[in-house]
This record gives structure tokens, sequence and C-alpha cells, in this order.
């Protein structure tokens, strides 16, 4: 079809257009290569599967915004498959004569496809470009207080634009260029949209529309070889970039547990990160991979409060200063600006509960949370700066080994009148039972702890208590950021597990659950730890308890971050609460399992306020009240802590309380004894 | 310049003081110890004297046993530039004359432009070893401070009074001042402080060479006080009523 002009023309400009594209993929790729712990590429390719299963099968795309999910699918599969058409086109422009099987079924097959599809797409594009452009969707916006660098701002809408443009023009004019095909060739029964355009170009002289079909041809052809350049710049790179991102990601033991820091080593002179450089090179990917959807401001509890954190606002911030200074950084200049300064708050980074939220919606794989973990660490270990009241939260763990504050003397006050077997006396038990500090000194932890050992007593469990001898895991230490106290506060726990030879844990709490399990891995001992609700579902399973049907009224559960998403629990607490219920029904919030909403105490949060926005308890208890059920259910201290001041705050005292799953179930239990002795 | 300040290791707020078994103190293993309130702001106006001048340095000095190197070690991680440890193991407490004299006789060498120190320990609570160390070394002296105004040659400091009233008294230096908690925020320790700071010098001094014989006070029984919370309604005539009174003002509240 092409003349030799063209063929030659084209050619020199696909040389051009990929030695530019191979240019700018080469800083990207040095500039992620700046980042701190390598990525391991012989792993990474060998994740393909993993890669290739996010790229087909969009299934991430899913998690929320099902239907926006849907129409991205039928674009990413229809521009997939414009690869495979784009080559064809350039063999039917090369080679006279090409067709594509014409006669054959595969050929008309083909046919039809390409052109359901290009409508498809070309409906999908714009309702996307409708959508950033002039519905305003909220979702797409990021608000005040939020920081967005100037670059983001208006890169954002530029990038979104030519892209949309881009596969708009591209498909469009391939489109039409088909159409003119028919109206010089005759129609084509398996080409129905192109037909019925073609039906526009029937009073055209046979020169104008071969013509058109050669304009149509570069149109859609030479856009792409204009496009490639500018591929890796723009936020459509995350067509590659968001599978390789699943394909290099580090494998973790829990959303929120970062590899553990050996202070031994003289060499690390910087802890956390600080400036762009200090960041992994898995996170400098991310903003690469980051589409800019915001589904996980959407999910944060900080954003959705009003506080100034909005996790895609990290992303973007992080993607458009890259592009900001891409060459710069690529060739290993120093970029001086702190990340606090372009990316991120201080205040934003307080301001995150660790609910892994973030983490569980992103469709590309991103861990924004990790940024925040590793800014807090740069903030608390190597400038000292943090809110007052984690200062005070650090000293009372120092001072007294547990964030209260209180006595270490005083752990076991909880224990008066009940006969809790302890280690120091027992020497040896099959289960530790970890009431953990708000299971100590909180006075709705302390009801708690009494329930679980109670309910332990009865199943005949052999367990023991370390008593005055457990102190805080360190969770809010490390979350917070200081990697040094929380080692301080593990080895000491891990010395007293040695010196019994403790191997199975059960706690009441998620957060020493998931630091017992997997945060005292990273530290090379491994303990099989599992939260009351597993355990005690499972001895209802076993039959040594059987709790009697006693809840008459209906119940709402309320997952707990760091039993849920941290530790992939969400059924047992469930089955719990179905096992004690008799009239009343369990009913979910709008937002459970994984997308459940965090109470705010996660991360630190519990021990220092941030005073922008609204209380994220007070939110999630509103949510619950919505559900009319007069029990909200917990399985965790904090959440119980967090939800119980939701409760007197919107004013519901009166017609709900808030009870631990372990409770509930001990009323079960007790209320069998009532049935006995009657 | 040169600041010192002394740190004492108290037992802390919250910890548990279960008394020992000859009653002269606490059982010290159940205790948890930590650097007294007022002392840890005196440390950090200290630090802060010597940061805004730009040179200058800031001595944390102890008196104890041992574990006191905890907190001397805590100083020095929060930027102290290094650390005096007057070993003693005396046990019970001495009265403020004789530490005054020790460490005077300890410190008299450093020339100190300045000692800051707590306004009072947490547990004697005598407030007074700073001001008279003062006087020893021949310093001017000021307690209760809330705020400092550094010139070239002298401080000029605001002493907190009674009922929300204050004054601004101005001392030639050499000065030695006693500290009010609340009147800066104290800092948390970098790592790269908690780090360094095991490198810097800590000065252990044997009680030989700063010992003061002529100890003023010694602890007969330490204890903890009983409430007794014992109401007794005195009914009948007036006569009555007030022997019962005399007698309860003469022989139980011994008062009269």
């Amino acid at each position: 079809m092409l003349s030799l002009i063209e063929k030659i023309v084209f050619l020199l400009l696909a040389v051009g257009s990929t030695g530019l594209a191979w240019k700018n993929f080469g800083k990207m790729f040095k500039a992620i290569g700046r980042g701190s712990r390598p990525i391991q590429w012989k792993e990474t390719i060998r994740n393909w599967p993993k890669g290739l299963a996010v790229f087909l099968g969009q299934q991430t795309l899913f998690k929320t915004r099902p239907i926006v999910g849907g129409i991205h699918a039928i674009v990413a599969w229809g521009f997939s498959f414009y690869i495979a058409v784009n080559i064809i086109d350039v063999l039917y422009g090369f080679i006279p004569g090409f067709h594509f099987f014409h006669e054959q079924w595969i050929g008309k097959l083909y046919r039809i496809f390409v052109d359901l599809f290009s409508i498809f797409v070309i409906i999908g594009v714009k309702y996307f470009v409708a959508r950033r452009f002039i519905s305003n969707d909220p979702k797409l916006k990021t608000n005040d207080p939020v920081l967005v660098s100037e670059a983001a701002r208006t890169g954002m809408k530029k990038d979104s634009f030519i892209v949309g443009m881009f596969i708009l023009m591209h498909i469009g004019f391939r489109f039409v260029g088909a159409s003119f095909e028919i109206a010089g060739h005759g129609p084509d029964p398996f080409q129905p949209g192109a037909n019925l355009l073609a039906w526009l170009w029937q009073s055209f002289d046979p020169v104008t529309i071969i013509y058109m079909e050669h304009v149509c041809w570069w149109l859609a052809l030479g856009l792409i070889l204009a496009f490639i350049p500018y591929f890796p710049y723009s936020k459509h790179a995350h067509l590659f970039m968001g599978p390789l991102n699943y394909m290099a990601r580090e494998e973790r033991r829990s959303p929120a547990v970062l590899e553990s820091i050996d202070f031994e080593d003289d060499d690390i002179e910087q802890f956390g990160s600080s400036r762009l450089e200090h960041l992994t090179q898995s996170q400098i990917l991310d903003a690469y991979a980051c589409i800019m959807c915001s589904r996980c401001q959407d999910a944060c509890p900080a954003y959705s409060t009003g506080k100034e954190l909005s996790p895609s606002a990290i992303e973007i911030n992080k993607r458009y200063y890259l592009n900001e200074h891409l060459n710069d950084f690529s060739i290993g200049k120093e970029l001086d600006d702190p990340i606090t300064k372009w990316m991120l708050t201080e205040e934003a980074a307080w301001s995150c509960t660790t609910c892994g939220f973030c983490v569980e919606v992103c469709p590309v794989g991103n861990e924004p949370m990790v940024d925040i973990l590793r800014i807090r660490q740069d903030l608390v270990m190597m400038e000292s700066r943090f809110p007052e009241d984690a200062m005070d939260a650090f000293n009372k763990m120092e001072n007294y080994g547990n964030p209260w504050g209180l006595s270490p003397q005083e752990r076991e006050a909880w224990m008066e009148g009940l006969n809790v077997p302890l280690m120091r006396e027992k020497k040896t038990a099959d289960v530790l039972y970890w009431a953990g500090c708000s299971g100590a000194y909180d006075n709705r932890g302390k009801d708690i702890s009494r329930a679980v050992s109670q309910i332990l007593d009865k199943a005949g469990v052999d367990y023991a208590c370390l008593g005055n001898e457990e102190i805080c895991t360190g969770d809010s230490a490390r979350r917070i950021g200081n990697e040094y106290l929380f080692q301080m506060m593990a080895m000491q726990n891990i010395e007293k597990f040695e010196e019994y030879g403790i191997k199975k844990i059960v706690t009441q709490c998620p957060h020493c659950l998931t630091t017992l399990k997997h945060d005292y891995a990273e530290l090379g001992i491994e303990l099989d730890v599992v939260h009351h609700s597993q355990y005690i579902n499972d001895l209802v399973k076993e039959g040594k308890i059987s709790p009697q049907p006693s809840v008459t009224e209906d119940v709402t559960y309320h997952d707990a971050c760091y039993l849920g998403r941290h530790n992939g629990e969400y059924d047992a607490p469930r089955e719990l609460i179905q096992s004690v219920l008799s009239e009343g029904k369990l009913i979910e919030m709008e937002r459970n399992k994984e997308s459940g909403f965090c109470c705010g105490a996660g991360g630190g949060n519990m021990w220092y306020e941030i005073n922008t926005g609204d209380r994220i308890n007070h939110e999630r208890f509103k949510e619950a009240a919505n559900t009319k059920a007069s029990t909200v259910a917990t399985a965790c201290n904090f959440c119980n802590i967090m939800m119980e001041d939701g409760l007197k705050v919107t004013g519901h005292e009166d017609n709900m309380v808030v009870k631990d799953v372990a409770e509930l179930v001990l009323e079960g239990l007790n209320e069998k004894q009532i049935n006995h002795s009657s | 310049m040169k600041i010192g300040v002394l740190i004492k290791q108290v037992p802390g707020a919250e910890s548990a003081l279960p008394i020992n078994d000859n009653e002269t103190g606490i059982q010290e293993d159940q205790a948890s110890f930590l650097m007294n309130e007022s002392d840890s702001y005196a440390l950090e106006e200290a630090q802060k004297i010597i940061e805004s001048r730009g040179n200058g340095e800031v001595v944390a000095i102890s008196l104890g046993p041992d574990r006191v190197q905890k907190i001397i070690r805590e100083a020095l991680a929060k930027g102290a530039d290094r650390g005096i440890h007057l070993q003693t193991d005396a046990k019970g407490l001495a009265d403020p004359l004789t530490l005054a004299k020790q460490f005077a006789k300890a410190l008299e060498s450093e020339q100190f432009d300045l000692i800051f120190s707590g306004l009072q320990s947490d547990d004697s609570g005598m407030g007074q070893t700073g001001i008279i160390l003062g006087e020893l070394l021949n310093m001017s002296t000021a307690s209760l401070v809330v705020g400092t105004e550094l010139s070239e040659n002298t401080l000029k400091v605001k002493r907190e009074l009674e009922a929300g009233w204050s004054q601004w008294v101005t001392l030639t230096l050499p000065a030695s001042i006693s500290i009010q908690s609340g009147l800066n925020q104290p800092r948390y320790p970098s790592l790269k402080g908690i780090m360094g700071a095991k490198k810097k010098e800590l000065k252990i001094l044997s009680e030989s060479e700063f010992y003061i014989d002529g100890k003023k006070q010694s602890i007969q029984k330490v204890f903890v006080p009983k409430t007794n919370k014992k109401t007794e309604m005195i009914e009948g005539e007036p006569d009555t009523i007030v022997a019962r009174l005399v007698d309860v003002l003469k022989n139980e509240v011994k008062v009269l």
C-alpha cells in the first residue's frame, strides 16, 4: 500500500522513535536504580506469570469500583489486542496486497474483533476523558490540605489529556482508515462498524479515498512513533510498569512489616528515607506504576476525614518530581530537597494509621504506606522530630515497659480474683497467653483479658501468662519509626521466650500478634502466634467449649486492620459471633473485611492526636450505628477503646454496646451454666 | 562557655516503691529508675544555650551507683558533650550539704561558667544541692528558674514566685541555678546521638576522689504513709463533747 518513500520515512521514524524511547526508558531505570535496597531482577523476571496474570486478568481492578474496573479491562484488553493489530497494519502498509487471512475464519474473526473493539475502546476512552475533564469526579481530585506539587497539578491534567487524545486518535484513525478501505474495495460484512462509517464516503472519488486511507494509516501508526518516546514520562507507562511492579514487589510477612535494621553495622549512615534516593528501588518504581486513579485516596481513613494525607498524592508527587529531575537524578546528581517538602508533609506522615487499605486496593501493587513508614524512621531516628505525645509514649515504653506509662508491677492487676497461671511459677505450658499492655492496663482491655483467661480455663487449656515479666512488644515504636526502641523491647521479650522455651502464643491484640509473629521473625525468632479469635474458634470447632446462642439482638463486627488486612483473618471472629447468636443477626457494615475502615488507633496513632480534620473513630462508629445493630463486636483492644469513644461521642450510650468477641463467647458459656443449674 | 548539669537518677513516678527489709529505702530491683524530671529540663536548657551560642560544652554529672551511668549516657545521647560519674555505693540519702561538698570537691577544677540543676529531686525532694554547691564554689545562685537570658558576663533569669508572680534577676557569672520543669521541651535522642554517645567521654571518679566526711543526716526509717480514714461523731451533752474533744486532741492527735 505504501509508496517507497513512505516506507523509508516510516522506517527512519521508527528507528528514531525507538532510539529515543530506549534512551528515556534507560533514564527511568537508572532513576529506579538509584534507590536503596536493590530490586532482585532475576527473581523479578522469574515472577513473570504474576505480571502476566495481572495484565491479562485485570483482577486487581475489581477490588473497588467494579464498573470503572470493567471499562478499564475493555480498554486494556482492546489496547493489548491493538499491539497485534498495529503489527498487522504495518505489514499491510509494507507488503502489497497483504491481508490477514482474509478469506479464512480466523481473518474474519479478527476483523470483527478489531471493529467491535475499536468501538468499545473509543467509547471507553471517551468515558474516561469525560470523567476526568467534564464531570469533575471528586474521586479524581485531591482536596486541601493535602500537598500536591505544582508540577503534579499541571502535569496530571496534561498527561491525561495527551494519553486520552492519543488513544482516541490512534484507534479512531485506524477505524476511519478501515472504513476508507471498505469505501475503496467494497463492503466487508465482518467489519460492521467500519461498513456503516464507509457509507459516509460513498460519494468520494477513488483518488481521495486512497489518499484518505494513507492519511489515516499515518495518523494511526505515526502517532505511535510519536508517542513511544513520551511513553516513559506519561502515566501510560503503567501498562508495563504496573505488571513489572507486581513482579518486583518485595515479599513482606505482613503489609506493614519492614526488614529489620542492623544497628551494629557502622556503614549505615542513613536510617529511613529523607530524600528521593533513600527510598527503595521498588518504591521509586511505584511512582512509574501509578496510574493516578486515587483508589487508595478513597480508601484512606486519614484522607476521608480531612487530614493532610493522601496516599495517591505521595505517588503522584513522586512521579512528577522524578519527571522534573529525571536528567539530573538518573546521572547520579544529589537532590537535596527533603521528601517532606515535595512528597508529603510531616503531618501527613504522622496521620497514617498504617491500616494498609491503600496497599490493599492499589491495582498496580503500590505500597504508599511503606514510604510513610520509611519517612517516619528518618524523622524519628535521624531528625528526632515527631509528635510530642509520641515522645511521651517512647519514654514510657523505655522507662516502664509499656506506652501507658503505668507501673510494670501492675501488669497482673487484671488477674485479681482469677486463678491465672504464671510462667514464673509454672515454668512451662503449652500456650503462652499474651494479654499485652492494653489487656493489662486499659480498663476494658482488662475485662477482655479476664474473659479470655476464663474461656481458656473452661476449655482446659494448659496455658500461662508472663504477667509482670511481659513488656510491650514494641509495635507502636516500630510503626512510629523508632526501630531502635522496638529492637530494645523485642530483645527483652525474646530473652523471656527463650528462657521459658515458648513456642506458641495466643493474644487478643492484633498489634501484638503482628509484631510477635512477623516483626520478631525479622529479628530471627519464629513463633507460632495466633489471635484469640482464631484460637477460641478452634476450641469451639473441636468441641472443647460450646457457647450457647445467647445474643438476641443484632451484632455488627468491626474488622481490626491488623487482624484482617495485615493477617488475613476475617472469618474466625465472624464465626464466633455466629456461634452465640440466637435471634440476632450479624449485620455487615458498608466497609468490611478487605475493605474494612480503620478505627484510627493503628500505626502509633493511639498515642498522639492529629488535630486536622475529623476523628476517624467517630466516622467509623457512625457507620456501625447505621447498621442499627445494638452490639458492635471488636477483636482488638485498640478498636474497642476507639469504638467506645465513638459510641459516647455520637450519643449511643443508651442503645448500643461495644464488646470483644471473647466477651460474647464468655456470655454464651456462662449462659450454658445457668441453663444447667436451672 | 562551659555548663555543668547535675542530673539525678530517681525512681519513676509510676514505679512500684516497695520498702526494703531493713526499712532504710526501697527495694531497688523492683523500681524503674529514670532521669529526674526537672533535671531533664535543666539539661535541655543548657543544651539550648550552647547551641544558640554555637560554642561551648555541656557536661552531665551524676552521683550514685553504677546504674546512674544510664542517665549520663542518655544525656550524652541527647547531645551533652561529656559525662562525669561520681561513683558511690553509699546507700541511703546523704544531706544536701554533704552532697554539695562532694560535688564541689569533684568539680572545682572544671571551672564551670554555669551549673544547672533541677529544682528538686523527685525522690528526696531537698531542693538545695545545686544552690549550696554554687555557694561553695563562690558562684551567684538563683532557684526556681523558669527562663534564662544569657549575655556576655551575666545571666538574667526569670524566677517563679508564689501566686503566679515571677521576678527577673540578673546574676553575674559564674552562676549556679536550679531549674523548674516546663520551661522548654526536652528532646528525644536521635539514633545518631545514641550511637555517638558510646564514643563520648564518661569520666568515672571513685569515691576516694570526692569523699567528704561528716554526714549530717541518716535515715531512721522509710515507710509508706498510712492513710487512715476514721470518722468519729462525738455526741451527747456539751460537757461530754468537750471532754471527748480535749481527750482526742491531747492523746490521739497530740496537738494539745
